[in-house]
């Protein structure tokens, strides 16, 4: 009768020991290749975001984290990524972000990034359609959501105003909320209790698990985006000055947006506007109002780890299609007031490098679409950044205020 | 008349196959017999030998051969 | 927090047969633990019952002290007596709870107070106790073993349907130790194999690729390709989220020392329809063999109301495949649905007779098969398209974007 247990049985106890022992082994980490770095550092995909592995390599070679949403993934020419390719800068850029990120998935996106990036660099490319009434669009939150990330931040949490804000946060969205151990442990840094040693031993076991996956799995599901950088590359010349390349962006803007009075990319004009849809959109954004909720504070969470690390950030505020705003009706004059609302926040407390792009919307070829920076406005953020991050590090100053966590500053006006 | 003649009578007028030599037989498997057919078998048999088979009776792992059909009808005649 | 709804999720499992271990000893001893099994079940249920669900285990309280009450008074009842009429009414209302159930989404906003997670199938062990004490082949049924039979822990909520005699009997008897070794290894198997189905075949065509073809389908509306997409992933995910199911209930009912019928048998390598419904949910489909085809069939017959025997089954299979349809839910779709398979297993038999009649004419081989094969496979996934109310919300109800 043992005999036959352990027949059927067995397969089943090894199975089990293989699979713990894959989990829960400290697995070497494997040097990702040069290809596999610089393919993530284009892939702008979940799992790479979400991971370590890929981020922490990038990091430790020469590449300088780009934080941002959709506009990431507009790779003509005049992006970031293909500029510093074509022209051997000292840099590469890692692409952070998609459609959907937001300050809040940042923030956790950040967290295993953060010891590499102390006394270092980033860009940061902040969006104004973030700041609506209701913040991080829970379901985006969800699909970019990472337990390593969030374990990560939880071991290192501490009793600030900062952490319990977080933490509160993090509550209100529902992928962390279903996951019973963190959601436990969310509640106790919003109580500002300290974590329990078997809490923090069980979370240590977890981060073990979910870097072991990240180690296996990272390299599955990452999207290619090297052709379309190889196929801008190819339209650069050699050897161009900042001016060149705009007489060559605007060029290129000329010749994608034939379809439409807009100034918008004939392809997303075809796909997106097209076939009557634009007639619907007339008006659409007559409500809009960027100037309050919770996105305020969520990115306050990034500046106080910002702060924290040291870390140098150039902010790039992105301007919205002049023509587009008109036709859809979006005030500008709310739209100034929200923006001027975010440079006091980052300058009140020493960002200083803030590239506020928020008046170009009108300018020919700046922007590719309706909100998404392209063509021109590439060229003048490379303007900005490739001096930034070529540069000797200066050193900076940041000032946190708490004040910009409370309520009283989410429902403030700034500016007339 | 004997119970084994009646149900290879029955089961000949059902399938129009003599199983006279061909008693262990699946009957189901072979496609032979189905739900209709068994329910006509039934009332067959409560016509022929007066023996009062209820539906619930019925389970097919003991009326699935030629034998096996005698065998149940000898013991609830 | 543990899910608690039945096999929901890999924690269910572990916390389930920890849960089970003592009993597991007892059986591999010659030994069932009745008490400490019965207490097992109950937490289980009534954790299925807590949180929001709270209501619906009110309804399973009040629902089985009516069926107790209903069989157990039917059961003295037929000691003595055999009327016709009380037969009738006894299985009316074991029924009426169920009925009350599926018709009151048809008429009012909310569902009926009486529902709870399961009711269909308790009702089906029900009924068929109350039809086989009219047969008489239940003579005896003490209260606590129908309570057992009806509670059955692991089946709850969605079959597979057992038959009474069967599990009293698998119940009394204690497996031998051997036997017993290899019910617990063929519930491994079974375990594992519902893993695969449910949680990666069963997810990757119902979360992954469902949603997909479905929005492609709606964006297209009316006949396209995503919707034949739609057609074969939704059959897809039908079964292997129900066979992965059926699996999970079968192996618990294994490790419990109770054999409950298997419910899926490669139902997709069927030759035919009628091949087709003796593989695909085989507890349900031989429970409405045996207890509404062939019921109607021998009262049909025997009252001689319809003379032609071909017109008999005809009508049977119509009966059956309508009450099967209202089953699932009163709805143009469901009924549709068995409208549907009432109609191809009628053609099926036609076509029966005639390969019967013309054997010599007609090829057989293995192509003449394959071909069988693959038009009962096209016929069933079209009846599952019906079944799945996808074609209800790309004709009858406005996109919502």
């Amino acid at each position: 009768m043992k005999r036959r247990l352990w027949q059927l049985f067995g397969p089943l106890v090894c199975a089990g020991v293989l699979v713990l022992g894959v989990l829960l082994a400290p697995l070497p980490l494997g040097r990702l290749s040069d290809s596999a770095v610089a393919s993530a550092a284009l892939s702008m995909s979940p799992n790479v975001l979400a991971g370590a592995r890929a981020k922490n390599q990038a990091l430790s070679r020469d590449y300088v984290p780009f934080f941002g949403s959709s506009e990431l993934s507009r790779l003509d020419p005049f992006h970031p990524a293909v500029l510093a390719a074509k022209y051997h800068r000292s840099y590469r850029p890692f692409l952070v972000g998609a459609a959907g990120t937001q300050s809040l998935t940042h923030f956790l996106t950040d967290q295993s990034m953060l010891k590499q990036l102390r006394h270092k660099k980033a860009v940061f490319i902040v969006s104004m359609q973030w700041f609506t009434r209701r913040g991080q669009d829970p379901r985006a939150f969800d699909f970019f959501y990472s337990p390593l990330e969030t374990v990560t931040w939880l071991l290192a949490a501490k009793n600030t105003v900062a952490d319990r804000y977080a933490a509160r946060r993090l509550l209100t969205m529902r992928a962390p909320s279903k996951d019973a151990q963190l959601h436990g442990a969310l509640l106790t840094v919003a109580a500002g209790q300290p974590l329990g040693d078997t809490a923090r031993q069980l979370l240590r076991t977890r981060l073990q698990m979910l870097k072991n996956e990240d180690e296996l799995f990272s390299r599955f599901g990452v999207n290619a985006h090297e052709r379309e950088v190889a196929a801008g590359e190819k339209l650069l010349p050699n050897q161009a000055t900042n001016s060149q390349l705009d007489a060559l962006a605007e060029q290129a803007g000329v010749t994608h947006t034939r379809s439409n009075q807009l100034g918008i990319d004939d392809t997303f004009y075809r796909t997106r506007l097209a076939n009557g849809r634009m007639a619907k959109l007339a008006g659409s954004q007559k409500h809009f109002d960027y100037r309050f909720g919770p996105e305020y504070s969520d990115f306050q969470l990034l500046l106080s780890q910002f702060a924290k690390h040291d870390i140098d950030v150039q902010f790039i505020i992105p301007p919205i299609n002049a023509k587009w705003a008109a036709y859809t009706g979006l005030s500008q004059a709310k739209y100034a007031q929200a923006v001027e609302k975010l440079k006091t926040q980052l300058k009140g407390q020493g960002f200083k490098r803030v590239l506020d792009l928020s008046q170009d919307g009108g300018q020919p070829y700046f922007m590719q679409d309706t909100i998404h920076i392209g063509w021109r406005g590439w060229v003048k953020v490379d303007k900005v950044v490739a001096p930034f991050l070529d540069g000797k590090r200066q050193p900076v100053h940041y000032m946190l205020n708490d004040h910009f966590f409370t309520k009283s500053w989410r429902q403030a006006v700034v500016g007339g | 008349m004997a119970i084994d003649t009646t149900v290879l009578n029955i089961l000949q007028d059902l399938t129009g196959e003599d199983f006279s030599a061909r008693g262990d037989e699946n009957l189901f498997d072979a496609g032979l017999l189905d739900s209709m057919d068994t329910v006509q078998l039934l009332l067959a048999l409560q016509d022929e030998l007066s023996i009062n088979v209820p539906v619930s009776e019925f389970d097919r792992s003991e009326w699935e051969t030629p034998n096996k059909i005698i065998a149940k009808v000898a013991s609830l005649s | 927090m543990i899910d608690w709804q039945p096999y929901a999720n890999p924690q269910y499992f572990v916390v389930l047969l920890a849960a089970l271990v003592p009993l597991i000893i007892g059986l591999y001893h010659g030994r069932r633990l009745h008490i400490y099994e019965t207490l097992a079940s109950l937490l289980f249920i009534v954790m299925m019952f807590t949180g929001t669900k709270w209501h619906e285990g009110f309804a399973l309280i009040g629902y089985v002290v009516f069926q107790v009450a209903l069989v157990q008074g039917y059961a003295r009842y037929r000691q003595t007596h055999n009327g016709t009429a009380v037969f009738v009414l006894a299985v009316l209302a074991s029924i009426a709870p169920l009925a009350v159930v599926k018709l009151t989404p048809a008429i009012a906003v909310h569902p009926s107070i009486l529902g709870f997670l399961g009711i269909s199938y308790l009702t089906f062990k029900s009924v068929q106790c109350v039809m086989e004490l009219r047969d008489g082949t239940i003579k005896r049924l003490p209260a606590l073993s129908f309570l057992r039979f009806l509670l059955f822990m692991p089946t709850i909520s969605s079959g597979p349907i057992d038959r009474y005699r069967r599990f009293e009997a698998d119940y009394a008897q204690v497996p031998t130790q051997a036997a017993y070794v290899e019910m617990l290894g063929r519930a491994l198997r079974y375990l594992f194999t519902g893993f695969v189905y449910k949680y990666l075949l069963g997810y990757v065509f119902g979360t992954l690729l469902l949603p997909q073809v479905a929005h492609a389908a709606l964006v297209r509306g009316g006949l396209s390709w995503p919707l034949v997409g739609y057609m074969y992933t939704y059959s897809m995910y039908l079964f292997f989220d129900f066979a992965g199911y059926s699996l999970f209930a079968v192996a618990i009912s294994l490790v419990m020392g109770i054999d409950t019928p298997m419910n899926f048998n490669r139902p997709f390598l069927a030759g035919n329809i009628k091949d087709f419904w003796n593989r695909w949910h085989m507890s349900l489909s031989f429970w409405f063999r045996d207890f509404v085809f062939m019921r109607v069939t021998f009262f049909i017959m025997k009252h001689k109301l319809i003379k032609n025997r071909i017109r008999v089954s005809q009508v049977a299979y119509l009966i059956n495949f309508l009450v099967m349809g209202f089953w699932h839910g009163v709805t143009w779709y469901y009924i549709v649905y068995g409208l549907f398979h009432a109609g191809a297993i009628i053609i099926n038999d036609l076509w029966l007779r005639y390969k019967k009649r013309h054997k010599a004419q007609l090829p057989h081989n293995r192509w003449t098969q394959a071909l069988a094969i693959f038009i009962t496979f096209n016929v069933v996934c079209f009846s599952f398209l019906i079944f799945s109310g996808f074609l209800d919300q790309l004709w009858f109800s406005p996109m919502h974007h």
